[in-house]
C-alpha cells in the first residue's frame, strides 16, 4: 500500500472510531461522566488553544520544565560521567550511593522537592532532572568504556595527545549509545515535570489535569491526554530527526 | 634498526633491519610477534634489553613509524577520505596538503570513486585497502604491519599483496611484517624470520632471493618460491617440535 492509501486507511479507522464513540455517548451506551465526547474534547481544545488561549500558559511551563530538566540532568550527568571515565576511584566511592539514589521511585521524592522548591517550577525541575541524570549518567559511561580498543591502539600509534584520543576517538564513538539515553530522558523529563505537576503545582498540564479531574470535566482530562500524547511523539520525533542528522554513518 | 629484548613473553631476540628492507616475521600464535611490534611502536615498554628505531628509543607517536592493525581500524563515523587523511591530521599536516595526498592514495589503491563512502559501506578488502592508504600517506621510513590481511578471504588477500608490493616498490621504505601465513612472508619479503613457540625466540634468518619487482599471484607458478616456502615450513616445524619436546 502506498504512504497516502495507509494514512487515508488510518484516517477513516479514526474517523470511525470517533463517530462510534460520540454515537454510544449520546446514546447513553457510554457515560458521558466517565468518557466525554470527542465533539466535547475538540471544543475544550479549540476553546483553550484559540479562543481563550489559557492552555498556551499551561503548555509553556510544561514544555520549558521538561526542556530546563533534561538539559541540566544531562549536562550534570555528562560532566560526572567524564569525571568517572578520568577517575576510576570516584565511580566507586560514589557508586553505593548512586544506586540508593537511582533505586528510589524519583517521583516518591515529589513532596520533598514541592517543600524545598514551592509550587513554582523549580519543584518540577528538580523531579524531572533527577529522573533524566541517571539515564544519561549510565549511557555516558558506557558509551565512553565500549570505545574500540584498536581505535585508541591506533592513534596513540600515530601520535595522538589525550584531548585529541577523546575528541577524535572516544567522543564520536561514545555518541550513539549517549544519544539513545538523551532520547530516553527527554520523555523522563517530561514525566517527573508533569508527575509533579500532578501531585501540587500553579501552572502546568499536569496540574491542569488534575484540577480538571477533581471537577469531573471529563472531555478537559481526555483533551488533555490527547495533547500529552501529542506532546510525547513530537518530543520523540525531534530526538529521532536530530539523531539521524548527527549519525549518518552509521 | 636494531631490537634486542628479554621478557617473559620474547626472550633472547635480537635482530636488525637494514633501512630499505622487507622483514617477515613468522611464527605460531602467541609467540610474541605483536609484542615485537608493539614495542617498536612504543605502546608498552620494554623490561629489559635495548631497542633502537633510527637510533633513537622506541616512544608513541613516532613519526618514523607508522602502524598498521590486523583489523582496518577505520573510524566508523569518518569517510574513506577522512580517515585516509587521519594519520596525517594528528601529525599536523595541513588540510589542503593531506586530502591532496589521500586522495592520490585512495586512487594509487583503487578507491577513487570511494572517497565519499562511509566504512560502513566499503567491503572488508575496500577496508583494507582505505587502511593502506592511510598508512601509505604518512612519511614514516619503517612501515609496521602486523598481519593487515590475516582476515581476509584468500582472492582478496591476493589482490591485497599485489597492491602493497607495488606501493612499496615505489619508495622501498622499511618494512616488519608480522604473519603467520607462510607463503605470504616469503613472497612478500627479503628475509624471513622464524620464531618458536613462548617464550618466542628467532630459530631462523631466511634470506628470501626471488627477484624484484615480484608478482604474488605469479610466484604461486615459481618452483623457487616453493623450494623457499618448504624451507621456511621444515625450520617452523623444527621449532614446534622442540618446544613440544621441552613441554613433555
Amino acid at each position: 500500500m502506498s504512504r497516502w492509501g495507509r494514512a487515508a486507511a488510518h484516517a477513516v479507522f479514526v474517523i470511525t472510531f470517533l463517530a462510534f464513540w460520540e454515537f454510544a455517548a449520546k446514546k447513553g451506551w457510554l457515560d458521558p461522566v466517565f468518557f466525554g465526547f470527542p465533539s466535547g474534547i475538540a471544543e475544550y481544545l479549540w476553546d483553550g488553544f484559540a479562543v481563550r488561549k489559557t492552555l498556551w500558559l499551561q503548555l509553556g511551563y510544561t514544555v520549558v520544565g521538561t526542556l530546563v530538566s533534561f538539559f541540566l540532568g544531562s549536562f550534570l550527568a555528562i560532566v560526572l560521567a567524564l569525571a568517572f571515565v578520568t577517575w576510576p576511584r570516584l565511580e566507586h566511592a560514589m557508586d553505593p550511593y548512586l544506586m540508593v539514589l537511582n533505586a528510589t521511585p524519583r517521583i516518591a521524592l515529589a513532596p520533598l522537592f514541592l517543600l524545598w522548591f514551592g509550587l513554582g517550577i523549580g519543584s518540577k525541575i528538580a523531579v524531572g532532572t533527577s529522573l533524566s541524570f541517571f539515564i544519561v549518567l549510565s549511557s555516558t559511561v558506557a558509551g565512553i568504556r565500549g570505545v574500540n580498543p584498536d581505535h585508541l591502539i591506533l592513534s596513540r600509534s600515530l601520535g595522538a595527545r589525550p584531548l585529541q584520543l577523546f575528541f577524535k576517538v572516544t567522543l564520536p564513538s561514545a555518541v550513539p549509545v549517549i544519544f539513545s539515553g538523551l532520547r530516553l530522558a527527554l520523555i523522563f523529563s517530561m514525566l517527573g515535570v508533569i508527575g509533579a505537576e500532578l501531585i501540587a503545582a500553579e501552572h502546568g498540564l499536569g496540574q491542569t489535569l488534575s484540577y480538571l479531574q477533581s471537577t469531573f470535566n471529563m472531555n478537559g482530562v481526555m483533551g488533555l491526554l490527547v495533547l500529552l500524547a501529542l506532546l510525547g511523539m513530537a518530543v520523540t520525533r525531534g530526538m529521532t530527526r536530530l539523531e539521524r542528522a548527527l549519525l549518518k554513518w552509521q | 634498526m636494531r631490537f634486542g629484548a628479554d621478557l617473559l613473553a620474547v626472550d633472547r631476540f635480537s635482530l636488525e633491519v637494514k633501512a630499505g628492507e622487507f622483514v617477515s616475521i613468522v611464527g605460531p600464535s602467541g609467540c610474541g610477534k605483536t609484542t615485537v611490534l608493539n614495542l617498536l611502536t612504543g605502546l608498552i615498554p620494554l623490561e629489559q634489553g635495548e631497542i633502537s628505531v633510527r637510533s633513537r628509543r622506541p616512544f608513541a607517536g613516532n613519526p618514523d613509524v607508522a602502524y598498521m592493525l590486523a583489523r582496518d581500524s577505520l573510524l566508523p563515523w569518518r569517510s574513506t577520505l577522512d580517515n585516509a587523511c587521519y594519520g596525517m591530521e594528528l601529525r599536523g599536516v595541513a588540510r589542503a596538503a593531506r586530502e591532496g595526498k589521500a586522495r592520490a592514495l585512495l586512487a594509487r589503491v583503487g578507491l577513487k570513486d570511494f572517497a565519499g563512502a562511509w566504512p560502513k559501506q566499503l567491503s572488508h578488502g575496500m577496508r583494507q585497502r582505505a587502511a593502506l592508504a592511510r598508512t601509505f600517506c604518512l612519511d614514516s621510513p619503517i612501515l609496521l604491519m602486523d598481519e593487515p590481511f590475516g582476515a581476509l578471504d584468500a582472492q582478496t588477500k591476493l589482490q591485497l599483496e599485489d597492491l602493497l608490493l607495488e606501493l612499496w616498490n615505489a619508495e622501498r621504505r622499511t618494512v616488519v611484517f608480522i604473519t603467520h601465513d607462510l607463503a605470504e612472508a616469503v613472497a612478500l619479503s627479503d628475509r624471513v624470520i622464524v620464531m618458536s613457540a613462548r617464550p618466542g625466540r628467532i630459530i631462523a634468518d631466511m634470506p628470501i632471493d626471488l627477484p624484484r619487482p615480484r608478482s604474488v599471484r605469479a610466484l604461486q607458478k615459481d618452483p623457487r618460491f616453493h623450494e623457499l616456502y618448504a624451507d621456511v615450513w621444515a625450520k617452523l616445524e623444527e621449532g614446534l617440535g622442540r618446544a613440544l619436546e621441552e613441554v613433555h
